[in-house]
């Protein structure tokens, strides 16, 4: 079963009390919101009523109030790491390291953050 | 003629607003954003009655009278027919509500 998936984008304030109407029997009162129904003549045509204030789409499956919030979170800019296991030395303690890194076998250091930014890191 | 108290129209009369006579290129930017984006609610909703087979009636006197954007006349997208006004056309942007409110005829010869 698919649904329309409508989103309020404009607000109705000062627009007529039937349209107004319109929207509330939606289930839509502020915008932003996001309300789903099933793909029927009658809710395309209170749709076709806001057509100018809607934004809508065909969906296959309803998201509750909870999952559509989760959509809308932006990303947290920064991802946590996890610790790497350290590499065994060959040879020589410090030269060895230093070839690894230089193959770049690994990144020993275990850092907090790391926001990329066009194609540097940033560490935070 | 000049100083604080000299007679201006907002002075002398209380409130002024004043609505410049042409839309600016990115007010014209925005009207053709906001029509394709009807454009794109009545196309969703003709292609999802139309899988199930079903149709509206005002859906199909939409799609039947009114030209999308890219059919619209630019004369059409941003000014409005008014009797009243030289040449018969002023700016949609005089139309209350404008960026809420479809107007896309106008009568045939204006």
């Amino acid at each position: 079963m698919s649904y329309f998936r409508i989103t309020l984008r404009r607000s109705a304030i000062g627009l007529p009390s039937r349209t107004r109407a319109v929207l509330a029997a939606l289930g839509l009162h502020k915008r932003s919101q996001t309300v789903y129904h099933p793909v029927e003549a009658q809710f395309a045509g209170m749709i076709m009523k806001v057509k100018e204030l809607v934004q809508v789409a065909e969906v296959d499956k309803k998201l509750t109030k909870w999952e559509v919030r989760a959509e809308r979170r932006p990303d947290s800019g920064f991802y946590l790491e996890t610790a790497v296991p350290r590499m065994e030395d060959k040879g020589q303690k410090t030269g060895g390291r230093v070839l690894a890194r230089l193959r770049g076998e690994g990144e020993t250091k275990v850092v907090e953050g790391v926001r990329r930014e066009n194609g540097g890191e940033v560490r935070i | 003629m000049f100083g604080a108290f000299r007679a201006t129209n907002s002075l002398s009369g209380g409130l002024l607003w004043k609505i410049p006579w042409r839309l600016s290129p990115t007010q014209k930017y925005r009207q053709r954003q906001r029509l394709k984006a009807v454009d794109n609610v009545v196309e969703t909703l003709s292609t999802a009655l139309a899988k199930k087979g079903e149709t509206l009636k005002s859906l199909e006197r939409w799609k039947e009278e009114m030209p999308t954007e890219a059919e619209m006349l630019s004369k059409d997208k941003y000014t409005i027919f008014d009797r009243k006004e030289k040449r018969y056309r002023k700016g949609i942007h005089k139309l209350p509500k404008w960026t809420r409110v479809s107007q896309r005829l106008n009568p045939p010869g204006y």
